[in-house]
């Protein structure tokens, strides 16, 4: 039984930590926790889901979903963020928690209220199908996929980071945005880039999910988003390879929890697990202590 | 700088109140009697508060095109509480201050009715819950002279749980079980009742679990109820939530029958589950297959206005929505009144005679109905080939 618990915890790890690096690079930027990323996380869902009753087959669907949550990312900043840059940080953060209810509502009206199933018959039908079985542990291809996929995109997201000219641009604007802006960087663009790629990345995260669950529904964002905002805290908010680790570590902690002490405490011992580890060690798993920049 | 933009808050601020007094009386059609009903019409419950929607417009619209209550329409304003408490409790106090607002039909989930009651026995108004089956409803139904202001015209969870207990055991033969609950008033209910029965019957449960509304990952405590090697799977909650778990069984190789109460009963369920969702065995209160010559004049018109089948909670709404009518057009539009008649509905002979059988109520203002037992096979509800009575 072990053993597939910490399967289970594994693939729900994978997916926070997809939606916890879109938090992570916007915080590590900005410095804005942008509670309206669960949101782009469940919009990602719906527009393939959209996209595929248009006709397309499921990678296109997939690839334009991303393309639109990644502008939907871009024209969030751009409309409701970039005017506030200058405003005390308070005011972006409510702003991003009105923004989150109003894409919450927005869903609604466009695709209703009511949960909404995947529609199986785009996906390929060994999906379903386990593709190992040891034991009593069984592990399908939709999980399969789930790892491929998320670890492909987490490594290309590295390579991003750490080997291109905007990955070194963001990692310039996360030190000191004014000496960045004073070395030529185009500090706008730089963040309207941070925001397309962690929306395209949350936008994966919810096709999977609904894929996974075989459902979605226009509340979906809220709970994945303050689970996934936990393990971006939990690994160190700011540090990508933390966002990661701390997804994994969040979901197989809430995999346990709930399998050995108690089901209705579920989340409870996830939150306990960061808490423990942000009185520890204040800057989380992989953070680096925070120097004051003022 | 600070000063004026201070300044303009202040004005916006007052803007709104002048916008909120403005709209604090609409204008309502003369002299036309008006209801609430409060119950889920966003978030994952929503599909329940359009079928109660659906039976109450019905009922209403019935009366209305006969000419209303002694010449007067009757009007209905709906209320959405999202099945969460906190917003239950915000419903509540804008219906309760309301004094057009006679009676209410609602609310739909026990958690927001629980919430609503206390501003409902406090201020003194009438309330018919179509589908709410707490038991903790019969003991904060009462004001402090022991009036009795919600009422009920659905069974409580504790026979649904005792029932199904015993349709496991008496009909299904099964020796072990294990329950999946939803960690709210509802599931927890639903769960005690089971358990106590099976107990009583000498059915072993080899595991409880519970899990949250809105949760997409039950693999957990699947995966800890599956070692457990039960024979029947009682999944306490809703169908949103139910579907999803018939699903992540079936992919950890759990398959056995399921089982639901009430709030399984949804056309969605079988859409969400897909294949997983056969085999399942679920309570409901209205059978339309067994329901009489009267019942099916409804059934007919709710489906061509509809589209779709009746479920038991439009059937249960239109008749909750007819039995406040009732009241109202014995005793007239007078929230203290109408709860006076309601109370002394206490014998079959003072009951309701509607599409769901003959409503009336007990000391506590619950209703004494029986259940039956649907199945799903190949995608679709059926009734259940064996039935407990």
């Amino acid at each position: 039984m072990l053993e597939q618990q910490l399967v289970n915890g594994f693939t729900l790890g994978l997916i926070y930590a997809l939606i916890a690096v879109g938090y992570t690079m916007v915080y590590g930027v900005i410095e804005l926790i942008n509670f309206a990323h669960g949101e782009i996380y469940m919009l990602g869902a719906f527009l393939t889901l959209s996209f595929i009753s248009l006709g397309l087959p499921l990678p296109l669907a997939v690839l334009a979903a991303m393309l639109a949550t990644a502008a939907i990312g871009v024209l969030l900043d751009v409309i409701a963020y970039r005017p506030l840059r200058e405003a005390p940080r308070l005011a972006a953060l409510i702003t991003a928690i009105g923004m989150s209810i109003f894409l919450q509502n927005l869903a609604m009206i466009i695709w209703g209220s009511r949960p909404l199933p995947f529609p199986k018959q785009a996906l390929p039908a060994f999906f379903a199908e386990s593709a190992l079985t040891f034991a009593d542990v069984s592990i399908s291809w939709m999980q399969v996929a789930i790892y491929v996929v998320a670890i492909v995109l987490m490594i290309g997201l590295n390579l991003v980071i750490t080997r291109t000219r905007v990955g070194t641009a963001m990692r310039a604007l996360a030190q000191n945005q004014t000496a960045a802006a004073l070395m030529g960087i185009n500090v706008n663009r730089v963040i309207s880039f941070t925001f397309a790629l962690g929306s395209g990345m949350g936008a994966v995260a919810g096709i999977m999910v609904s894929m996974y669950y075989n459902t979605m529904y226009p509340t979906m964002g809220y709970l994945a988003g303050v689970k996934a905002f936990a393990a971006a805290v939990l690994g160190g908010i700011g540090s990508v390879p933390g966002a990661m680790l701390g997804g994994v570590v969040l979901g197989i902690a809430e995999t346990l929890g709930a399998g050995y002490i108690s089901s209705p405490y579920r989340d409870g011992v996830a939150y306990a697990v960061m808490i423990l580890v942000i009185i520890f060690r204040p800057s989380g798993l992989l953070g680096r202590a925070v120097v004051d920049k003022a | 700088m600070l000063g004026k933009r201070i300044s303009r808050v202040t004005l916006f601020v007052a803007a709104l109140g002048v916008a909120a007094g403005l709209s604090a009386g609409p204008a309502l059609a003369d002299g036309a009697i008006k209801i609430a009903v409060p119950a889920a019409f966003t978030g994952s419950a929503a599909g329940y508060g359009e079928n109660i929607k659906a039976g109450v417009s019905m009922k209403v619209d019935e009366i209305n095109a006969a000419g209303g209550i002694n010449g007067k329409k009757i009007e209905v304003e709906y209320f959405d509480d999202q099945c969460e408490p906190r917003e239950a409790a915000t419903v509540s106090t804008s219906i309760v201050n309301d004094a057009d607002v006679v009676g209410i039909v609602g609310h739909l989930c026990s958690s927001a009715h629980l919430a609503g009651l206390p501003a409902y026995v406090r201020e003194g108004i009438p309330a018919i819950t179509p589908t709410a089956t707490s038991v903790a409803i019969s003991e904060k139904n009462k004001d402090e002279a022991g009036k009795i202001w919600s009422f009920r015209n659905v069974y409580r969870d504790d026979f649904q749980g005792k029932f199904l207990a015993d349709y496991m055991d008496k009909i299904m033969g099964l020796k072990k079980v294990a329950v999946f609950y939803e960690n709210n008033d509802y599931g927890i209910g639903l769960k005690e009742a089971f358990v106590k029965e099976a107990k009583k019957l000498g059915l072993t449960v080899v595991g409880e679990e519970a899990y949250k509304k809105g949760d997409q990952d039950y693999t957990p405590q699947l995966t800890k109820l599956k070692a457990a090697a039960p024979q029947g799977l009682f999944v306490a909650g809703y169908y949103s939530e139910g579907a999803l778990i018939a699903d992540q069984a079936a992919k950890l190789g759990l398959v056995v029958p399921k089982f639901g109460a009430d709030g399984f009963d949804n056309a969605d369920y079988v859409k969400l589950g897909g294949k997983a969702a056969d085999n399942t065995f679920l309570t409901a209160p209205f059978l339309a297959e067994t329901a009489g010559p009267d019942a099916r004049k409804f059934l007919d018109a709710f489906r061509a206005k509809y589209n779709r089948d009746i479920d038991w909670m439009s059937a249960n709404a239109y008749d909750a929505a007819a039995i406040l009518a009732e009241a109202i057009a014995k005793v007239g539009p007078d929230r203290a009144k109408i709860r006076e008649y309601l109370a002394g509905m206490t014998t079959p002979e003072k009951g309701y005679k509607g599409i769901t059988g003959n409503n009336y109520f007990d000391a506590g203002g619950d209703c004494q109905k029986t259940a039956y037992v649907k199945e799903v096979k190949d995608g679709k509800f059926i009734p259940a080939s064996k039935q407990m009575n």
